[in-house]
């Protein structure tokens, strides 16, 4: 296999939608995972490394909304903070990965995760402020809500993706980035 | 997790299921727009009629209606104490260490707590008077409008109705790897990070494998039946507005102005 068809791209985006759907009922069986996990993230960068970012993009704006209307989390007025965070996931992460060709999948993986990370938190931090929640968020809280109490969620995410990616590779479910070439 | 409400549609032969999927989508934001604008108790009341109204016209039943709050009871609870404890108010009840119990933090919480239900109802009854495949045709005429800016809104709709169609598969799956996890010595309750993170990778690496590989086997049967990107017009003609489309349509947008003017 060597490049995923439209068709599996399409495919793959929806089982990761579901994901966004059913992973966080997964969670619920940790106490506070949720919160600190962040699984509904996962699915969403996962995406948009894999199938590239217009399917990152889709599976970042509809993840959140399928959850919403089958489980009614995230709750209504949180949806459109959320939808706009996992699209900047989701674009980035596609974006990174099409443009950045170490040669090495790992280090791809990694520079596409920290620029997809710190990209959907930058977008998020500026739409609360800027309409959200005008007026009364602050540089501090951004810092807090999306780095201080986030942080064991940024490093799981970080061990976790390139293990579920190198699994992929393995189990010939996503094709090779970097085929070994004979001799 | 046999719980989710996920794909539950329940044949039926009510106004809500006959009503066009397309004017019951639009009905459901205008409602949802309604529950979050109530923020009065004459609001909440009139948008908790206006949902008892629909529950009755579904003929679901309350208990189908209300199967997923009855689910997040603990969240709900959670949230209502946490609004009691740590809501920043003059009038305090009773003071302790960080916490502080107060009347407004109470009256906050169960403002929160029936808005969230509100529209937890809302979803379940769109869903379960919905069947999967009108759901889709409902946000493909939706999404009509992107198709001019260059979305190929029949491909996003099919992505939605093929990830509405793994979502009832993928929880059952999902709970049964957790299962087996957790017979394997998974320590999902511990309080350390540590061992929580370490549970988690049996978690969720198997759901991810599972999840592609069904993904992976429904391509190749797509492509080997000879499905191909879908250009063009759409195929779906939608069907003409009925009375009781319109009627219901026009008593959501009545209910969503009176939450704005309350």
């Amino acid at each position: 296999m060597n490049k995923l068809s439209y068709v599996k791209k399409a495919i793959l985006t929806a089982a990761c939608i579901s994901l966004c759907v059913v992973l966080p009922m997964a969670f619920h069986a940790i106490p506070n995972a949720g919160n600190i996990y962040c699984p509904m993230h996962m699915p969403v960068l996962l995406c948009g490394l894999v199938c590239g970012w217009p399917f990152g993009l889709l599976c970042g704006v509809a993840g959140p909304l399928l959850s919403s209307l089958f489980t009614g989390m995230p709750p209504a007025a949180y949806l459109p903070s959320m939808i706009i965070e996992l699209a900047a996931y989701g674009l980035t992460a596609g974006l990174v990965m099409r443009f950045v060709h170490t040669r090495k999948m790992m280090a791809d993986l990694y520079i596409s995760l920290t620029a997809a990370l710190l990209a959907g938190r930058i977008v998020a931090g500026a739409s609360r402020a800027l309409t959200f929640a005008s007026g009364s968020y602050s540089m501090e809280a951004w810092i807090t809500g999306y780095f201080v109490t986030a942080l064991p969620g940024l490093l799981i995410q970080l061990t976790l993706l390139p293990a579920v990616a190198f699994a992929l590779e393995k189990a010939r479910l996503i094709p090779v980035r970097y085929p070994r070439t004979a001799g | 997790m046999s719980f989710l409400p996920a794909g539950s549609y329940r044949e039926g032969d009510s106004v809500l299921h006959k009503m066009d999927p397309f004017c019951k989508l639009l009905s459901a934001f205008l409602l949802l727009a309604a529950v979050i604008l109530s923020n009065t108790f004459p609001g909440y009341g009139l948008a908790a009629g206006g949902l008892l109204a629909v529950i009755l016209v579904s003929r679901l039943g309350l208990g189908t209606a209300l199967s997923g709050v009855k689910r997040m009871r603990f969240f709900f609870c959670l949230i209502l104490l946490m609004n009691m404890a740590f809501y920043e108010t003059e009038q305090i009840w009773w003071k302790w260490w960080i916490f502080r119990f107060s009347g407004d933090g109470l009256v906050q919480g169960m403002q929160v707590v029936l808005r969230v239900a509100m529209a937890m109802v809302l979803g379940n009854l769109l869903v379960s008077a919905t069947s999967p495949l009108e759901l889709v045709g409902a946000m493909e005429s939706l999404m009509y409008p992107l198709k001019f800016i260059g979305v190929p809104i029949r491909d996003v709709a099919m992505i939605l109705g093929v990830a509405i169609q793994f979502i009832p598969a993928f929880s059952e799956e999902a709970e049964m790897i957790r299962r087996a996890q957790t017979a394997r010595g998974a320590r999902f309750e511990s309080r350390r990070l540590t061992e929580k993170a370490k549970s988690i990778v049996p978690l969720v690496v198997p759901i991810f494998l599972a999840a592609f590989r069904r993904a992976d086997e429904l391509a190749i049967a797509m492509e080997a039946r000879g499905y191909r990107r879908t250009k063009g017009k759409l195929g779906r003609r939608r069907r003409r507005l009925s009375p009781a489309d319109a009627i219901g349509l026009l008593l959501c947008g009545l209910l969503c102005a009176a939450e704005a003017v309350l």
